[in-house]
């Protein structure tokens, strides 16, 4: 028996100057009870797909053939109300970006409850509240909640808000966008059995779409690997990363980041010299935000911590932590962005508040930042080649077109991008996995010394990080250029850095190598975060309990150092 | 918390009133003509005062009217003369009170303005949000066009075309004034509707052109929240389309509309200058044109004092009213 049936699904987009076939004849099943994933890059017609099932597709798209027959009703065929009347009823649609998909100026009661209004219940009062209530008890926030409005809520809260609502009126079918994509680890563990206890609970069928294949492994039973609008491949779960028959399944499931196989680098045994000259410097350093005269309660962002980056010993240290851990503040005062509120902080032995004009200058050119969004970097109506030489002409670095095109050719070969491809193009016409690599070849442009990345390939699609990482790996051993990489996904940590830091509420719970501290967590917190990765392997099931959250405030565990890296137990 | 907020907001708007007020007051003594000598003036044009009678009258007048006295006390006697609202005698209409003349001119303004603006910001709103809700019907791409059109021209322009066709052609609509020569201002119906019927003209004049500027700003804002991620949640929840109109788009869209109709607020007292000319309109932008070319400077301080005032006041609205509306700035 069948839930749902989809047979032939052909959906176009007709741009003024050609129409493209954005899904291409996908025929798949999903069971009663179900979960179904749903993978793909960007590009790959994944959501394309589950937005015709709502018969969402915007103009200029189109559905152009096909149906899909939920429970015998073929949805695609619906007209007029009945349209509206079968989503949320039927099927349930949880959207992408959990962080703005809940209407700010509505309490989360009216949001919970319009939507049952509007499909004909009628509730009396006490009858509404009761059932808020328990909408929000059954995805795990506090009743409470049902007065509050969605900028008070983390991101997490707001997601399984999200999901509340979708699930109020117990669909058959649920199709989850991406529901964790924005959300850190260990959040992303808990909204996903959020949403699977819910789901076995009212017994619908999931369709999950995604990009991550750790993810589906943990979270699904089937998986469907779509590519060009195709069904590349349509596997239950066991088999699908065990014996991957497409190539391309086989790809998107090696780009996952495992742990156990690192390549060692040189040994790193050699503990720097004290007197060695130091890159960067953070002396007795912490960050409080707020108090003072307006008496708002201050936060401390940054707790006093010391380290020291030599500058003859190129290194990628890993900053690592959940959102609000401090790991940003820790970023932006590396870049500048953020005096500290106590200590010191030196760059080649410079204090930094103490620097004049043209050292600030100089440090501005060394250290550069790649941030995380490579869509909204790009000023979207000048070629790339401009956000390319822009720094060159800041610096008054060079002032020759020649020179300017050929050290921008180089930059673009050093993150292993075609020059010839991408220079000359405005920056819709490029993937975000190019810009991305955009974004670092601009940064070195300059010839930096130090490179400050946030999160940089969280918005890339899975199968481009590793790549992308790749490059900052062999920038740092090519041009000396040391990395702070600043992240919540602790398997790329493992990969790329030569020394990693644990943040937790402003402190550094556990320092050390990768290999340590990933392989063999210590630290409570660290053990919570390494818990939460979503391995691709089905069979090593991610589990189902709570982290422990009482051991996270423990006491700091440094493990080793690292050569050309010195953290300072004593802060 | 609130309320210390509203304390400090009060006292923000003491300051910016004592500031503007001081530049008021300064400001107008740069000019480089005295007002006695131009009534004066003025006065022997018409009647055949010699020039030394000018003289001797100036003198007078400068005493009567305190101009005689140093600057600093002017200042300091203007300042407790206008925390107590008394802006003393018009100089051009003495020995009317400058209190009366504005009192007059005030109600026919305030009543002018505040409906229209109230009127035209709703159905502009409206409108404006209906345009970017069915950006792809052609009706409203039309209707977008017109009210783009409307919106860039002035009210003045559009109140001379009404009173050629409405008035001087049709008829239907008096050329100008508040009311008939003939009949006595009083508090009974036949006044009231003649009343309301000079005022169409003037109103429709104001309210064809800013109903397009309300009515672009809010199509702008609503394709902005059409985008939102909230907007394709609303839809996917199967609500009704009203329901994500109004509830959804408009409720969102709005919120910088209400900013904008608070300031606009500030310039009601002043707000229509031209079309009251046009119209001759008996309310404040009469008085405010009489005032300036007669150098009357008590009236001219008294009506800048008046707009100082609402403009204060109508911002101090936005800070109260904004956190009712929008959540995220209750803190």
């Amino acid at each position: 028996m069948t839930l749902l049936e989809v047979r032939d699904l052909c959906i176009d987009y007709f741009t003024s100057t050609r129409v493209i076939h954005a899904v291409r004849g996908v025929s798949f099943d999903v069971a009663p009870g179900e979960r179904v994933a749903l993978v793909g890059e960007s590009g790959s017609g994944k959501t394309t797909t589950a937005l015709a099932l709502m018969q969402m597709i915007e103009p200029p798209g189109k559905i152009v053939g096909g149906t899909a027959k939920l429970n015998g009703t073929d949805l695609l065929a619906l007209r007029g109300d009945a349209v509206r009347a079968s989503r949320l009823a039927n099927v349930a649609y949880i959207p992408q970006g959990a962080m703005n998909s809940l209407n700010p100026v509505l309490r989360l009661r009216e949001q919970i409850l319009d939507g049952l209004v509007d499909h004909g219940q009628r509730l009396d009062r006490k009858a509404a509240d009761a059932l808020v209530a328990g909408a929000l008890k059954g995805v795990g926030l506090s009743p409470d909640l049902a007065r509050a409005y969605p900028h008070e809520l983390s991101g997490g809260m707001k997601q399984r808000a999200c999901i509340a609502i979708a699930i109020a009126m117990k669909p058959d079918l649920v199709i989850a966008d991406e529901p964790t994509s924005a959300l850190d680890v260990i959040t992303q563990k808990q909204v996903m059995a959020t949403l699977i206890a819910a789901q076995e609970e009212i017994g619908c069928g999931l369709l999950l779409i995604g990009h991550d294949m750790g993810l589906m492994a943990q979270a699904t039973n089937r998986v469907i690997v779509l590519q060009h609008g195709l069904i590349a491949e349509d596997a239950p779960v066991g088999r699908i990363f065990t014996d991957p028959q497409h190539a391309y399944s086989r790809m998107l499931i090696d780009s996952v980041p495992t742990l156990g196989k690192r390549a060692e680098t040189a040994a790193p045994a050699v503990i720097a010299k004290p007197e060695a000259a130091s890159l960067m410097e953070f002396d007795k350093v912490s960050k409080t935000f707020g108090g003072g005269l307006f008496g708002n309660d201050a936060v401390r962002a940054l707790d006093t911590c010391s380290f020291r980056l030599a500058d003859e010993h190129p290194q990628i240290i890993s900053v690592v932590g959940q959102s609000g851990s401090g790991k940003t503040t820790l970023a932006r005062m590396v870049l500048g962005f953020e005096t500290p509120s106590t200590g010191e902080i030196r760059y080649r032995g410079k204090p930094m508040a103490a620097m004049r004009a043209e050292e600030r200058r100089a440090y501005r050119r060394e250290v550069q930042a790649i941030f995380q969004d490579p869509y909204g970097s790009f000023n979207p109506f000048y070629k790339v080649d401009r956000a390319l030489s822009l720094p060159l002409a800041n610096f008054g670095l060079t002032t020759q077109g020649g020179s300017a095109r050929s050290r921008m050719e180089e930059a673009c070969e050093a993150v292993g991008l075609d020059a010839g491809e991408v220079l000359g193009r405005f920056p819709h016409e490029l993937s975000g996995g190019q810009r991305q690599r955009l974004m670092v070849a601009r940064a070195l442009m300059i010839g930096p010394r130090m490179l400050v990345a946030d999160e940089p390939v969280s918005m890339v699609d899975a199968s481009l990080r590793m790549t992308i990482l790749g490059n900052l790996q062999r920038l740092k051993d090519r041009f000396s250029i040391s990395v702070i990489y600043i992240t919540h996904d602790l398997a790329t940590a493992y990969h790329v850095s030569d020394y990693v830091l644990v943040l937790h509420k402003g402190r550094i719970v556990e320092a050390g190598l990768p290999g340590d501290v990933i392989e063999r967590p210590e630290h409570p917190y660290t053990r919570s975060l390494v818990d939460a990765i979503p391995w691709p392997d089905p069979n090593r099931h991610w589990g189902t309990g709570a982290p422990d959250r009482a051991g996270w405030d423990a006491r700091q565990i440094i493990r080793g150092q690292s050569a050309g890296f010195v953290l300072n137990a004593a802060g | 918390m609130y309320i210390q907020r509203i304390l400090r907001r009060i006292l923000t708007l003491l300051a910016v009133i004592w500031a503007a007020a001081t530049l008021n007051f300064f400001l107008p003594q740069l000019a480089p003509k005295n007002p006695i000598t131009e009534k004066l003036t003025q006065l022997a044009e018409t009647s055949g005062i010699s020039g030394n009678q000018i003289a001797v009258l100036t003198e007078a007048f400068n005493e009567r009217f305190g101009l005689d006295q140093p600057l600093w006390k002017r200042y300091f006697d203007y300042l407790h003369d206008i925390a107590t609202f008394d802006f003393g005698y018009s100089i051009s209409s003495y020995p009317t009170r400058v209190g009366d003349l504005i009192g007059g001119a005030l109600p026919w303004t305030l009543g002018l303005m505040i409906t229209t603006t109230l009127v035209s910001f709703a159905i502009g709103t409206l409108v404006g949000a209906y345009a970017a809700w069915r950006r792809d019907s052609l009706l409203m791409q039309a209707v977008s066009s017109v009210l783009m059109v409307f919106s860039a021209i002035p009210f003045y322009l559009i109140g001379l075309v009404l009173i050629y066709f409405l008035a001087a052609k049709g008829g239907w609509f008096p050329i100008s004034g508040g009311y008939s020569l003939f009949s006595i201002p009083g508090w009974n119906w036949s006044f009231a509707l003649e009343v309301l019927h000079h005022s169409l003209l003037p109103a429709l004049s104001i309210a064809i052109a800013s109903i397009g500027i309300w009515a672009i700003g809010m199509r702008g804002m609503m394709v902005t929240v059409q985008g939102e991620d909230y907007m394709v949640f609303a839809k996917a929840k199967g609500l009704k389309p009203r329901r994500v109109f109004l509830r959804y788009g408009v409720r969102n869209a709005v919120l910088p509309q209400v900013t904008t109709l608070a300031l606009f607020f500030g310039q009601v007292v002043t707000g229509a200058v031209l079309v009251e000319i046009v119209f001759g309109y008996p309310g404040m932008g009469n008085l405010l044109l009489e005032s300036i070319t007669l150098f009357d400077y008590p009236t001219i301080y008294g009506i800048v004092f008046i707009l100082i005032v609402t403009i204060a006041l109508s911002m101090l609205l936005v800070d109260l009213i904004y956190p009712l509306i929008d959540p995220r700035v209750r803190a």
